[in-house]
């Protein structure tokens, strides 16, 4: 027995994070039983990914592995986990007001979030194809959960089923294709298959193909990559606001982080990838863009815009190259601000009785809330890739990534979608400004939260803006984890 | 070997077929445990065959198992909870929204 | 290769035979009810397969936990869901083509596979006789990590399921 115990090598301080953050989900199930947690979940959510937060910088400096190679803690895995915790503490923040708003308050909601997020650092902080697996489960059921929570709402229910379906239809993909990557490498240790790249490529060719397209779907679904799109729009509308807010940024980083990991390290010298990453690259934006010029729902529209954010950034796995992968980190730490920046305006109107959030709804928005339609429009520029927010330097490092690696063509095609895109994205700027109201607008009270959340988002958005080079350097020094 | 290998992509096969012309949701869930059946199977045969380097595809099937039961735990109280709401369980009806 | 033993060779054919037709149930029965019990069978005959191949310990819990967990808890759906069950509605939807179509490329590939023998560098050494012991040390060294986070994830599904299924609060 104890010469199994001495091998062991049990390291808590490697995941301190994410058990800050299960501690924390922990604490408010416990509360539930006093019926005290309505009022401290949120408080206890806060504190606990502050803790985790404070946890995951000191790792800033640490490259080791743990757990018999099934954690790793590098450069990017710190990263991947701090932009978690941040979209989630943003969330948490946000939805607060929202479900009190709606009545649907229940601490079990911070309890999942916290789960979820917990789900994601452990997906980005491995190696291992089996743990990567288990975090992006961790991470999808409750937000199967958290897509079904306003349980009376026939939407909400309806956004929870599809997106059930459509995310175990994923895995189901993913699965088998790990289930052939596992087969001809003999291992799911990434770092394994870097090694024995040139051995398995020869003698399990097949296998390796098959399996890293299964995996590509399966990742393509999760990171709503077209033609395995058709879940979003309707998942994002149904859910309650603050959930789609999270839904469009966090499990989208960490697919994105997982699929780095996987396609930009552990089979990057499978090249014929690289053409296949262009068509769903291109089809991605392009199929994103046009649907939502014709969408009167703001929530609808963001939700095909992030469709077509999505096919941005998998520009950067059809370029491939540490410059790729460093710019498309870069655009998704922008990313993740800016879009829950938007969302959280979306649902701030939403608070109000009645609301759907139609276009049309933003009319006379700018004479209630002349700052809030301010910050609106600052969100609406960073999305459509103005200077000098972080949306333009997003686009221009991914771009300028492509060109170097001679790929010209998806270089037009992406500039040419970035135009397209402004039309819809300023259309919500001319609508709160331009259009005239029926009647008097009802104004939407602001809260405390709400507040910080918009501030966080919009100084984020104005400042990595004007200092993009300090950010590109951090994503830089987090890409070299994988030389 | 690859008697296992083309038996669990047929399976795989089916529960595709399966997931894409069901509409009842409970349909399509039994569908989507054919197909992290397959895959299982694959990660046991390959386990078997590659012989003594490691338990892992034992241990991947493993935790498959148990994933899919957490998976069905949580999809069928989404079904009983629309059920109540709706008094039917088709994923096709389910479709207020437009496309 | 197992095949060449004609015993093994046999059992396997049974099997295979059994999880394909029930699997072929499974997705083409009216009946939800019946398609429930011809999942079970499939399971059972995947289980079975297990056994084939030295997994002893994942067939137990394949019995176990898909057989006697998950099927029952389908079962009770589709009796709480009764009015599905009894009257004979579609249950199919008119994406049999696209389906088709899908399906009978991996089809395909799997009677490719068929074809390509002894792709496999077959490697050496056979697996450990004590499956459950390795299994379980292993669960209790390396792959301590994924043991432990997979039950958060058991965890995660309970609260979730709670708070969806559960009556109103008063």
């Amino acid at each position: 027995m104890t010469d199994y115990v001495s091998t062991l090598s049990i390291d808590i301080g490697l995941i301190g994070p994410e058990l800050a953050l299960l501690i924390a989900a922990a604490v408010i199930l416990l509360l539930i039983f006093t019926r005290k947690a309505d009022r401290f979940a949120t408080a206890i959510g806060l504190i606990g990914l502050v803790v985790s937060m404070v946890l995951t910088v000191r790792q800033w400096d640490v490259k080791v592995g743990g757990f018999s190679g099934m954690v790793t803690v590098d450069q990017f895995a710190v990263l991947f986990k701090l932009l978690f915790a941040v979209a989630s503490g943003l969330t948490l923040l946000l939805a607060e007001r929202y479900f009190h708003a709606k009545h649907i308050a229940r601490p079990e909601f911070t309890a999942l979030l916290l789960v979820s997020t917990m789900g994601m650092m452990v997906m980005a902080g491995t190696t291992d194809l089996i743990v990567i697996f288990l975090g992006l489960e961790i991470m999808s059921v409750p937000l199967y959960v958290m897509a079904g929570f306003n349980r009376r709402s026939l939407e909400s229910n309806e956004s929870g089923i599809k997106y059930f379906i459509m995310g175990a239809f994923a895995t189901g993909f993913l699965l088998m294709g790990i289930a052939l990557i596992y087969g001809a490498s003999e291992t799911t240790d990434l770092r394994r298959i870097v090694t024995d790249f040139s051995y398995i490529a020869t003698n399990a060719k097949l296998f390796l193909f098959t399996g890293a397209a299964l995996m590509m779907v399966g990742f393509g679904f999760k990171v709503g990559a077209v033609p395995f799109h058709s879940w979003i729009p309707d998942v994002y509308q149904g859910a309650p606001t603050p959930v789609t807010a999270f839904f469009s940024v966090a499990p989208k980083a960490a697919g994105f982080a997982a699929l780095l990991r996987i396609f930009a390290y552990g089979l990057k010298d499978l090249g014929a990838l690289s053409d296949v990453w262009w068509i769903l690259a291109v089809l991605t934006m392009t199929v994103g863009n046009i649907l939502a010029l014709r969408q009167e729902n703001v929530k609808r529209m963001l939700a095909y815009s992030s469709i077509a954010h999505a096919g941005y950034m998998l520009v950067a796995l059809a370029v491939g190259g540490a410059d790729a992968a460093s710019a498309v980190i870069f655009y998704l730490i922008g990313y993740t601000l800016f879009n829950l920046g938007g969302f959280t305006v979306v649902a701030l109107l939403e608070t109000r009785a009645g609301s759907r959030a139609d276009f049309s709804e933003m009319a006379g928005l700018s004479k209630a809330h002349p700052y809030l339609t301010a910050t609106l429009a600052l969100f609406m520029f960073s999305l459509s890739g103005f200077p000098p927010t972080v949306g333009f330097f997003g686009k221009f490092y991914l771009f300028s990534a492509a060109v170097k690696g001679g790929f010209i063509w998806l270089t037009v095609i992406g500039v040419m979608n970035s135009f397209v895109s402004v039309y819809y994205y300023l259309r919500v700027v001319k609508v709160s400004y331009f259009d005239q109201i029926e009647g008097r607008f009802v104004p939407a009270p602001l809260s405390a939260g709400v507040l910080f959340v918009l501030i966080v988002t919009a100084v984020g958005t104005l400042g990595f803006g004007l200092f993009p080079d300090n950010v590109l350097e951090i994503a830089r020094r987090a890409i070299q984890a994988f030389a | 070997m690859v008697y296992y290998l083309a038996l669990a992509a047929l399976l795989f096969a089916i529960g595709l077929f399966g997931v894409m012309t069901r509409r009842n949701a409970i349909g399509i869930l039994m569908s989507l445990e054919l197909m992290f059946n397959a895959a299982n199977i694959n990660f046991v045969a390959f386990n078997q065959y590659l012989g003594g380097n490691g338990m892992a595809g034992q241990l991947f099937a493993l935790f498959v198992v148990v994933v899919a039961a957490a998976e069905a735990t949580v999809g069928l109280a989404i079904v009983l909870l629309i059920y109540r709401n709706w008094r039917g369980v088709d994923a096709d009806n389910v479709s207020i929204m437009k496309w | 290769m197992e095949a060449v033993q004609p015993n093994v060779g046999f059992v396997f054919g049974l099997f295979a035979a059994i999880i394909i037709t029930s699997a072929l149930l499974v997705v083409t029965l009216k009946n939800i009810f019946h398609c429930a019990l011809a999942l079970i069978v499939c399971l059972t005959g995947v289980a079975g397969i297990f056994v084939l191949l030295h997994a002893e310990f994942l067939a137990a819990v394949q019995v176990l936990i898909y057989v006697g967990a998950v099927s029952v808890l389908i079962i009770f759906s589709v009796m709480l869901t009764s009015n599905l069950a009894s009257r004979r509605i579609v249950q199919t939807n008119q994406n049999a083509l696209v389906a088709g179509f899908a399906a009978l490329i991996f089809g395909a590939g799997a009677l490719l596979l068929l074809k390509l023998h002894d792709i496999w560098p077959k490697a050496g050494s056979a697996l450990p006789d004590d499956n459950v012991m390795t299994i379980g040390k292993l669960l209790m060294t390396d792959y301590m990590l994924p043991f432990e986070v997979v039950s958060v994830l058991m965890l995660a599904a309970m609260i979730g399921a709670i708070v969806l299924a559960r009556g109103e609060r008063s």
